[in-house]
Formats: structure tokens, sequence, C-alpha cells
């Protein structure tokens, strides 16, 4: 087959630009467009078309309210891949060819650490669910346009430690995947554990994607401990927890709530995870928020909005942006930025949707208590939620208290 | 002393999963002289089909056969689809090509099972205290399957006329050919008996493990260097090897770490060829 | 829509780089280098390291260039002499090493947390809106440079030493010369070529983790020179654009086909990918610009 290469080339370039030419959006007046760089493939994609969805569900409902301060709202989607170098791409393409003028609903550090210099050049929003500190201060928040509306590992870590002291545990070891989040959930327990008095009895890093991680538990049995707190993910912890249980040994896990869900239960059946604890910042599930945005998940998963906490963030992420938008009266981002705080934050009247929201706010000042946390943000654009306290029994999890942290 | 003996049993467990997916990259880079990188999603294809078999069937057993079945069928295809074709090219053109398999099977395994990972139901015992090492009947399972395979692979090698003629192939193509040999009924028995293989160890990894789309393509870079350590071609090298880099592996963390640990393989490897370039098993090869 | 096209245009750029490096060393001396991505992995690091305490780019660029040379030298030493595959095997254990080390030691590179933060490479030289541009037209003169280089060397002497070497080894073996000692220089070189691309992507990227030097990076470089055509500069930048195509122009694809769902759309990418590495194999084995190692 002899290809001429001329033509070949010319037809790829022409198509190149055709392509380009479909997408690049008129900015038109009375819209405001988000851009939503999220993980629909790789390691996020579990959470990210969720996340996609409520964005759009969230724009939706906005629209439906008439708007805010007049501009009605679009969405412009991309695939980041969970991927940095793919994340800024991707997000380069928002900024200049779809022209959004905020960015929302990224999801791993990494990718957040590589596209928010870009949101900061381009004097955008920058909302995201990311655990890595180095998000909440310069040089990568210096310009304060990131909130994140996940707890830091951080955090994550010190509820585990109250969770362990509340256990009555006295030697805990710690097992964490080898990457910024496991990691970071690890030390952060450590550094909690430590400043209650206690001593962690052993640390163990492991590597992905193995397949055993017998030499790695060893070594931490060896401490004797008398509860593991990991920062790991669904697929090692399954093949931890297994190779555990043959040992026959008797200690309990603290195991964050994404990798110990109903999925590890089905994986590693009922009598291996009878009695793990499992951790997950909590959704704010009595509020009418969450009301609102399970209905909204409901319709377009076709699943229950427990399942994904990150989806409710980027449902909030949505009303947050717009009741600002409405407080402030205009398009800008600075005058948007200096409104987050006043509408998400107390003191106020509560309001749980955007309709709402935008209608108390005429009469003052309003308190959005959103359906993924309380939304209060701190000068750091960083949350703190409640994290809830399961046990899996009989093959179930069952909620059984909340810390504050 | 424990500590050692355990960390020697966990290498040695972990080594006969990597021995065993040596053994399917083995037999094809002895006989068709090159690395068929379409071994790692092979094996990830032979895990799903099972898993899907086993969930079909209510069987282990049966669903096991169909992915080994499975896993010849494919091995087949990719020699009468493509590497048929690429004979006589470079080693380089052929091992790319089967990346590109690779990433095509991966693909459809994606689409037609999803990303989410899956795992065997399989009854959960507590292990035997021997000297106080646990010994779990699992593994003792998959001691058994690796060597039925190896026993399988040196009956139908050194047993069977068509193995005769695949280790006649082997040793000399052009002279196989003038004697008389049809080669593509020897290569297409070939692909059949190592795309089986690679389904076992599919298998036996995720049952191990767990099974996900990239679980094959992690077990590539271990499985290579314990067919080059083995020496190519050796299907007992290749599986002696991979217990050997795995036992090491695992015993090497106390020294090391668990980060480091996975380096160790390759400096054995490196070390094993600067002082013995054949492997372990292998030959002197004279010039070609 | 100009900024979106220079943002490809300078991941493009520093593709072509890497490609060069690699075609150096593969189509002129036959070497399977399968550790492509352990020297972009170095160049990045240094150029970031260096960075962040205050070195300028115009030190810190020529040290990455050549730390990422020095690090081709212990690779080379063990395992010139080994056969074409077990090279290659080796250089990807190489190149995981050299991950695992960015993984594992801390307290130089802030191990899987990576290092944040790297400064645009023309800040404060350039007004900030044309950074981009400038640092595209510094990418392109580095690239002409590699490729002037890479001229000078093939018609050179030594150049024609390199070739006869991957012609016949033996035959130059007979002629008194050390082909180990020629493969070493381009080795050495190419590796250089990363290490000066893995600075641009580190300055342009501004986050570097381990995570992101995995070799799929390198079997994307090999995709690229196998595409556009072993041995000659013309095949690796026309494969490397081919390979962007792939790469980003999914993203497109949505528009075209907006009724698979994404999650779809990514194992189908790599199943294009893949048949794309197979039919290339099978019908255009020279690649779109042709074989320039087989006369």
């Amino acid at each position: 087959m002899t290809i001429n290469r001329r033509q070949f080339i010319a037809t790829m370039a022409s198509t190149a630009l055709l392509a380009g030419n479909r997408v690049s959006l008129a900015q038109g007046s009375g819209i405001f467009r988000i851009g939503a760089p999220n993980c629909i493939t790789g390691a996020g994609a579990a959470y990210g078309t969720g996340m996609q969805k409520m964005l759009q569900a969230g724009v939706e409902a906005v629209n439906a309210a008439g708007g805010a301060a007049g501009l009605k709202f679009e969405v412009a989607t991309e695939d980041t891949q969970t991927q940095p170098q793919a994340a800024v791409l991707a997000v380069k393409k928002l900024i200049e060819v779809n022209k959004v003028q905020a960015l929302l609903g990224i999801w791993s550090s990494g990718e957040s650490l590589a596209t928010l210099p870009l949101a900061n050049d381009a004097d955008l929003l920058f909302m995201n669910t990311s655990g890595a500190p180095a998000l909440s201060v310069p040089p990568a928040n210096a310009k304060g346009l990131s909130y994140r509306f996940q707890a830091t590992n951080d955090r994550f870590g010190r509820a585990f430690a109250e969770i362990a002291e509340k256990e009555g545990f006295k030697r805990p070891a710690t097992m964490a995947f080898n990457n910024a989040s496991g990691i970071g959930n690890t030390e952060g327990f450590r550094k909690a554990w430590e400043k209650k008095g206690g001593k962690v009895v052993e640390a163990v890093v492991y590597e992905p994607n193995q397949s055993s991680y017998r030499s790695e538990l060893q070594k931490v049995l060896a401490a004797k401990p008398d509860v593991i707190v990991t920062g790991s993910y669904i697929a090692d912890t399954t093949i931890i927890l297994r190779e555990w249980y043959q040992t026959g040994d008797t200690q309990k896990w603290i195991i964050p709530g994404w990798a110990a869900n109903s999925d590890l239960i089905k994986a590693i059946g009922p009598e291996v995870a009878e009695g793990i604890v499992s951790v997950e910042s909590v959704s704010n599930e009595g509020s009418d928020a969450f009301k609102a945005y399970d209905a909204a998940y409901q319709k377009a998963m076709n699943a229950p909005g427990l399942g994904n906490a990150y989806a409710a963030m980027a449902w909030d992420m949505v009303i947050v942006l717009a009741l600002a938008i409405e407080a402030a009266g205009k398009a800008d981002t600075a005058a948007i930025n200096a409104k987050i705080r006043e509408i998400a934050n107390p003191p106020g009247k509560a309001v749980a949707t955007f309709a709402e929201g935008k209608a108390a706010l005429k009469a003052g000042k309003i308190n959005y208590e959103g359906a993924s946390s309380a939304l209060d943000f701190d000068e750091c654009g960083d949350v703190t939620p409640d994290f809830s306290m399961s046990a899996i029994e009989k093959g179930k999890l069952v909620r059984k208290y909340v810390v504050k942290i | 002393m424990t500590g050692f003996l355990e960390l020697l049993v966990a290498g040695l467990t972990s080594g006969l999963v990597v021995g065993l997916a040596a053994l399917a990259v083995t037999l094809v880079f002895g006989v068709a002289r090159f690395g068929n990188a379409t071994t790692g999603d092979a094996m990830s294809l032979g895990a799903y089909v099972a898993f899907a078999g086993a969930n079909a069937t209510g069987s282990l057993i049966a669903g096991s056969a169909i992915g080994v079945a499975t896993g010849a069928l494919v091995g087949a295809a990719s020699y009468l689809l493509v590497f048929r074709r690429l004979v006589g090219r470079s080693a380089v053109t052929a091992l790319l090509a089967s990346i590109g398999i690779g990433l095509f099977i991966r693909a459809g395994i994606g689409l037609a099972f999803g990303h989410q990972q899956k795992t065997f139901q399989l009854p959960l015992v507590r292990p035997w205290r021997i000297f106080d090492i646990r010994l779990h009947p699992n593994d003792l399972n998959l001691a058994v399957v690796a060597i039925l395979a190896l026993a399988v692979t040196f009956f139908v090698l050194h047993g069977t006329p068509v193995g005769r003629r695949m280790r006649a192939v082997a040793d000399d193509l052009s002279l196989a050919r003038v004697s008389g040999l049809a080669p593509a009924r020897v290569m297409i028995a070939l692909w059949l008996l190592a795309g089986a293989v690679t389904s076992v160890a599919g298998i036996m990894l995720g049952i191990k493990a767990v099974i996900t789309p990239e679980m094959g393509w992690e077990m590539l870079l271990p499985a290579f260097a314990a067919v080059i350590l083995g020496g190519i071609g050796h299907p007992v090298g290749a599986v002696v090897a991979g217990i050997l880099l795995g036992t090491v592996q695992e015993m090497s963390t106390p020294f090391v770490g668990f980060t480091y640990k996975i380096a160790i393989s390759f400096l054995v490897l490196l070390l094993a060829l600067l002082l013995r370039p054949q492997g372990l098993f292998g030959r002197v090869e004279g010039a070609r | 829509m100009e900024a979106y096209i220079i943002a490809i245009a300078i991941v493009t750029a520093i593709y072509v780089l890497l490609a060069l490096g690699l075609n150096l060393q593969y189509g002129l001396t036959g070497l399977i280098n399968f550790g492509h991505v352990g020297f972009f992995c170095v160049g990045a690091y240094v150029a970031a390291l260096l960075s962040k305490h205050q070195v300028s780019p115009l030190v810190a660029f020529p040290v990455a260039a050549l730390l990422a040379g020095l690090a081709a030298w212990p690779l080379g030493v063990v395992s010139l002499r080994l056969r074409e595959d077990y090279f290659a095997i080796v250089s990807l254990g190489f190149s995981e090493v050299v991950r695992l080390v960015a993984t594992s030691e801390r307290w130089l590179t802030n191990g899987v947390q990576g290092i944040s933060g790297i400064p645009k490479l023309m800040d404060g030289l350039v007004p900030r809106a044309a950074e981009p541009a400038a640092v595209l037209a510094l990418l392109v003169a580095v690239n002409l440079g590699a490729i002037l280089m890479m001229r000078r060397i093939a018609n050179s002497p030594f150049g024609r030493v390199i070739e006869a070497i991957r012609d016949n080894e033996e035959a130059v073996k007979s002629l008194g010369k050390d082909p180990a000692g020629f493969k070493m220089k381009v080795l050495m070189l190419g590796a250089a070529l990363a290490g000066i691309a893995g600075a641009f992507y580190a300055h342009y990227i501004s986050f570097i983790s381990p995570e992101q030097f995995v070799p799929l990076v390198t079997f994307q470089i090999w995709m690229a020179i196998i595409m556009g055509g072993v041995g000659r500069v013309s095949g690796a930048l026309v494969g490397t654009l081919i390979l962007m195509f792939f790469l980003e122009g999914s993203r497109f694809l949505r528009d075209i086909v907006p009724f698979i769902p994404d999650v779809e759309m990514a194992s189908i990418r790599l199943g294009v990918v893949g048949l794309a590495i197979v039919l290339f194999t099978l019908y255009r084995p020279q690649g779109l610009m042709g074989d320039f190692t087989r006369r």
C-alpha cells in the first residue's frame, strides 16, 4: 500500500485545523463558561465521570433558577486522564480554545499542582478535590484562587488519629501506598498521634502494582501492632488484607473510605472484612443540599449519591461559584473571589440550594451548607469536613459515629 | 531466622508466578526468536476470561479451562495474523508489533470488562504452620500448577513429534525447512502451547492477587528478566530463574528496603549477564 | 486558539528532541535503547532542582545535558557488550532504577510528592504573554541545532564508523576500531539530548514527579520513530507529529463521535494506537519517511 506522503500530511493538517475551528466558541455576552478538566480515565476514573455529570447537573439547576447575576452557565469538559501532563494540555485547551472563566473539578494532587499555575496566570478560580498540602500555600496558591473541597491528606491523618484514640488502640503501625496521597495520610496520622503523646510502632511504604505484599506485611506484623492504619487503594488493600487474614493475626485495620468500600467487601468476603474500620470525609448527608445533589446524581448516574463523595463536591463547586457571582453582581474573578467566603461561611442565613440562596441574598448574608460538607473555607481555601467512622459488620458498612477535627 | 524463612517463602511464591510468565515468553523467544510483549496483556485476558467463565459456569476449573483455551487461540491468532508476516525482520519490529497487539487486547478488555478490579472467589483458609513458618495451601497449589505446566511443556517438547520439530526449528530454521519440516504447522502448535501457558500464568496471578487490566503488563519486565537469566529458550531455566529472582528480591528487603527491592532483579540479571551471558542454562551460541 | 497551538507545539518539540536522541542511538548505531525516559528524568530533575536554588537556566541546562549524558555511561559500560535484545531489557531496567531512585531519595527529589513551582523558563526576560512563544522559539532553535549536529556527525569520519558498526560490526573490529567506544559516545550524546528535553519539560509543566517518567514514555517515542521512519531526521519529526496527533487528536474525536462515553474513549484510543503500531510494522515498516538504515 503506497501512501502518498504529501497527501497524507496535508490531510492530517487540515483535519487538525478543522477540528480546532469546530471547537472554538465565540465569547457570548450573558454567558458564564465553566471549564471542567476531569479525570474520566486513569486512576481517578471511578470518580471523574460522576463529577463531570454533577458539574453539568449543577449548571442546569443554576440556569433553571434564572442564572447568576443575569448570566447563564455553560460547561466545557475535557478528560485529563489523571495525568499531570495531559491535564496541562486539557486546561490549556479549555482556557485558550473554549475561553472558560473558571476551572472546576480537578481531582488528583498531581494534576492540581501542574495546572494551578495556569489558572493563576489566566486569573481564574480553581476548585479542586486534591489532598496535597502544597496546594494550600504559596507558591502554588499565591493568588488565593484555589479552593479545596476535600480534606487535605493531613486532616485525614488527624481523623485517623482521633478514631484510633477513641477506639482505645495503643500500638498503631502504618502501611502507605507509595504516592503523595498514601504517604500524606500516614504522615498526617503519625504527626497527630505523636502530638497525643503516642508512638507509631512501625511504618512501611510499599510500591504499587505488585502481586504480593507479604514481606511488607511481615515487617509490620513483626512489631506487634494492635491496629494498622493505611493510606492505600482498593487493589493493594485487597491483596494485603487477604494475605493478612492468612497469617492468622488479629489486629484491627483503619482504612480510608475510597479503599474500604462495598467493592472491597465483595473482593475479600465478609469474613476477612469483619471489623475493618473505614474512614471517609462525611458528606453532609443530613442536609437539604445533599438531598438536592442525591436526586440529581441518581438521575444522571443511576446510583446512590453516597457512592461518590467527589461528585457531591463537584455539585457544591457550581453552587458556591454561582452564589458568589450572584453576590458579586458580575463575572470578574477578583469580585467573585471576594464573595466566596461570604456566601459559604457563617454567619448568615443557612441555604441549601442555589435558588434558595439567590432569593435569600436579596435579604442579607447567607451561608451555603453544602452537600459534601458545611463548606467553611479557611484562609487557605481549605475545608475541614467531619469524618465518619464506619465498621464492616457481617458484610455491610455500618456508620458508627462522626469525628470532628 | 523465622523472618528470613518467611521471606524465602514469600519470594518462592511470587517467583513462581514470574516463572510461569517467563515460561510462556521463553517458548516463543526460543522458537520464534523474539521477545513477545503481548504475553503480558494475554495473561490479563486469560484471567478475565477465566473469571467470566467461572462466574458463568459456577466452577473455577471450568472457567480456567475456557481461559486456557482462549489463550491458546489468541496466541495462534497473533501468529497467523501478524507474527508470521514479520519473519526475517529485526527482533525489534516483532517486539514493537507485539506491544501493539498487547495494547489492542488491553483496549478490548477495558471495553468488555470495565476498569474495576475483579477477584476470583476462592474460599479462604487459614495457613498451615510448619516450624513457625506459614505455608498456605494456595501457594502449594501454585507450585503444583507451575510444575504441571513445566511437565506438560517438557512432555510436548521432548516426547511428541511436533515438539521435536519445534526444537529443530529453534535450533536452526533454515536447516529445518530444508529437511522438509512444515514450519507453519509447527509454529501454530508452538503458539497454541505458549498461549495456553500464558493463560495459566495469568489465572494463577489473578488468583494470587487481583484481576486488573494492567496486571499482565506489570509482570512483563520481571518475566523478561527471568527469561534472559535462565537462558533464552530454556523452559526449566525460565522457571528456575523466576523463582531465583523472586526469592532474591524478597530476601533483600531487610537490606535495601521495599522500594529498591524491585531494582534487585535487574542487578542480579546484570551480574549474571556479565558473568555468564548465555544465562544459567543456556548454551554458548556461536556467531549467527 | 493560538496559545493552545503553541502549547501543543511546545510539547511536540520536546518529544521531537527525545525522538532525535533515540534516532541517533538506534538509527545510527542500532542500539535498542528502551531506557530513554531515564535520561529524560535525569534532565528534568536536574533542571528543577537547580532552578529551585536560583541557578540560571544558562548554567542549569548544560548541566542537565551533561549529567544525563554521564548517566548513560554506567549503562554503556556494562551493557554495550551484550547482544541487542539483552541491552534492550537492561536499559529498560536502568530507566526503572532511575525512577525508583527519584521515588526513594526524598532528601534529594522530594520523593513521590514531586517538585512543584518550577519557574517558567523566560520569566523576567520577556513579557508574560509572550513567554510561551519565546520558549517555543528557543525549543525550535535547540532542535535545529541538534539536527545540524547530527548531520555533521553523520557526514564525519566518526559518523561513517558509526554506520559501519551498525552495518557490520565484525568488519569494523577487524579494521582495528573499537566499536564499544563509538557506541558509548553515541549513547551518551542521545542521552544528553534527552536531558535537555527533560529540562524544557520541567520548566514547562512546572511540576514533576517520578510517576511521569514511566517506560510508557519511552515506548511512545519508539512508536514515533518507527512510524516516521528510522535513521532519518525527517522521520523523527514526522513520527512525532503523528504521535501527537494520536495523543491530542482524540480530544477532538469526541466532537466528531459524541455518542461514545468518555470512559470507553480511553480504551478506544488505546486500541487505535495498538492497531496503528501493528499496521505500521506490517505494511509500512520503513515508516512514513523511509528507513534509511537499510541501504
